[in-house]
């Protein structure tokens, strides 16, 4: 592996062409361009206040914010596998013809979705900067957690690149990966604490004994769930959560699912690497 | 000094009769899966001195892309081992990787960095390749209105720019009109007279008979024949029973 990663560094100029590249291409024949990527997340805030705050009557306040700011990197980790489940199979005609490191392909796709979550955190942070500045001038929405953003990305980053490595490579041999996978994401969204809060799990849980337990801790195995979650706590102040007209007050996970969720990136990094460099050879001999 | 050097070179393919790729053929029939073995190469050895040029002739299914590919380091050998001293550059299709939406430049610019250019290389050398390539007027619209001629001429006006010490061309020198096939040879000559190697296959005797200093010819994965190439055109000429497939 570190003679794959010393060549993908020697080719990093070719890496960073292909993620100017898909950013271009994506936006190249229509008018708005760029701006769709920003305006993705802008609906999509606006559609969530109606449905939530105006028609469902949510009392838990700052819910828009609170739901967005998971929504931003699950649409990120969404997008990110399921364009990359792609990239191999589209690039075939150019790798049976050109040699470069082919894991180049999914992770500049990746990469690209990258930037697109970059810019829809500075949506995200201009929302509420201009929500406090017109509303509500007594809550400052940062706290000091927002210095655990680039970790908690760097391990997002991690663990859709090993996902992307994965699915990309497979799907190579298998298309119907591609199509396995989008189920796969579509049901992660509900078992992924975007539209609810991880205190609701905890809420329905919380009476059940060792059993409930069980669930809690099962539950956020899943390390998108965690993710969510975290996401939700570093970006904004942890606040109280409204489940049945009741206010819970906001309860942190416990250390050790971070910890859990942290290793859980990093090995499914090194891993689906690990796994790509194995079949990478064998792309073009598809049969 | 060996440019290239090949020993033993072995390539076999698997060959799937159950066609498409995909999980239900793969649950399904696993038990029945027909699987062959297919050996395109069959220890193969070659070695090639800098500065020298040589033809590889051969009928088709001879191995001569395969080998080729092998070279660019588009496949991995099954067996055996290949030297390369120098920059190689590969032309085994001309603009390959060209985005239909991207703009000329953006192409020629991305297209550079693939066979190993920097981005500021190939930006001090962009006048160079959209004169060589004729395109002064149409280079920043994109490819998709391209000719296929125009697609040619771009993609080897860029390969020509890499200033690589190995050439390996298959069989893309037929393009274009007759005035760029010209300007293609002359570019060739000149990169014969800087000291450049190259490799390359051909089914056009002519060509290999002006630009090559040796012919290989290959026969069912292995070298038949190794030798000038007016005797080696000669005898696999009349070892081809079929004019169409002469060389």
């Amino acid at each position: 592996m570190i003679a794959e990663l010393k060549l993908l560094y020697a080719k990093r100029e070719l890496l960073w062409a292909m993620v100017e590249r898909e950013l271009r291409i994506r936006y190249k024949n229509s008018v708005l361009g760029f701006f769709w990527s920003l305006l993705n997340p802008l609906v999509t805030m606006c559609v969530m206040w109606v449905v939530f705050k105006f028609l469902l009557g949510n009392a838990t306040p700052n819910y828009s914010a609170y739901v967005l700011s998971a929504y931003i990197p699950f649409m990120f980790f969404n997008m990110a596998v399921m364009d990359s489940a792609q990239s191999v199979l589209a690039a075939l005609p150019v790798i049976k013809k050109v040699s470069f490191p082919r894991e180049i392909l999914p992770i500049s796709t990746v990469l690209a979705n990258f930037v697109h979550l970059l810019l829809a955190l500075v949506v995200f942070f201009v929302f509420l900067l201009v929500v406090w500045l017109y509303t509500d001038r007594e809550n400052f929405p940062f706290t000091w957690t927002l210095a655990l953003l680039p970790v908690l990305l760097v391990l997002t980053l991690m663990f859709t690149m090993g996902m992307s490595f994965i699915v990309s490579a497979l799907n190579v041999f298998y298309e119907d990966v591609k199509y396995v996978t989008s189920v796969a994401l579509y049901l992660l969204f509900f078992l992924t604490p975007v539209m609810y809060f991880s205190e609701n799990v905890l809420h329905r849980t919380r009476d059940m004994g060792a059993l409930g337990e069980a669930i809690y801790i099962g539950y956020h195995l899943n390390p998108v769930a965690v993710i969510a979650t975290s996401c939700k706590q570093v970006l904004l102040k942890p606040g109280p959560v409204d489940i049945g007209g009741q206010q819970i007050p906001a309860s942190p996970l416990p250390l050790g699912l971070y910890l859990w969720t942290a290793a859980v990136c990093v090995v499914i990094f090194f891993a689906g690497y690990a796994l790509f460099n194995r079949m990478k050879w064998r792309f073009v001999e598809r049969p | 000094m060996n440019a290239l050097e090949l020993i033993g070179l072995k390539k076999s393919f698997r060959l799937h009769h159950s066609g498409a790729a995909s999980l239900k053929t793969a649950l399904l029939w696993w038990k029945r899966r027909r699987v062959e073995e297919r050996e395109v190469l069959r220890g193969l050895s070659l070695t090639v001195r800098q500065g020298e040029c040589v033809a590889l002739v051969g009928r088709n299914g001879a191995g001569k892309s395969t080998l080729l590919s092998l070279i660019s380091q588009i496949y991995k050998p099954t067996l055996g081992e290949i030297k390369i001293e120098g920059r190689l550059a590969p032309l085994l299709e001309l603009g390959a990787g060209f985005h239909p939406d991207l703009s000329g430049e953006e192409n020629v610019l991305f297209n550079g960095m693939i066979l190993g250019l920097t981005r500021k290389e190939i930006r001090a050398r962009m006048a160079d390749i959209v004169a060589f390539a004729e395109l002064e007027e149409s280079i920043d619209v994109p490819v998709r209105t391209y000719s296929s001629g125009m697609l040619a001429r771009l993609g080897f006006a860029v390969a020509a720019h890499v200033d690589a010490d190995i050439l390996i061309i298959d069989e893309v020198l037929a393009v274009g009109d007759f005035r760029f096939e010209k300007k293609c040879y002359d570019y060739l000559d000149r990169f014969r007279a800087k000291g450049g190697t190259i490799l390359f296959v051909s089914h056009n005797p002519e060509a290999v008979m002006r630009v090559a200093d040796r012919c290989v010819w290959l026969k069912d994965g292995r070298v038949e024949m190794d030798g000038p190439p007016a005797e080696v055109l000669a005898r696999y000429q009349a070892a081809a029973p079929d004019p169409e497939a002469a060389p």
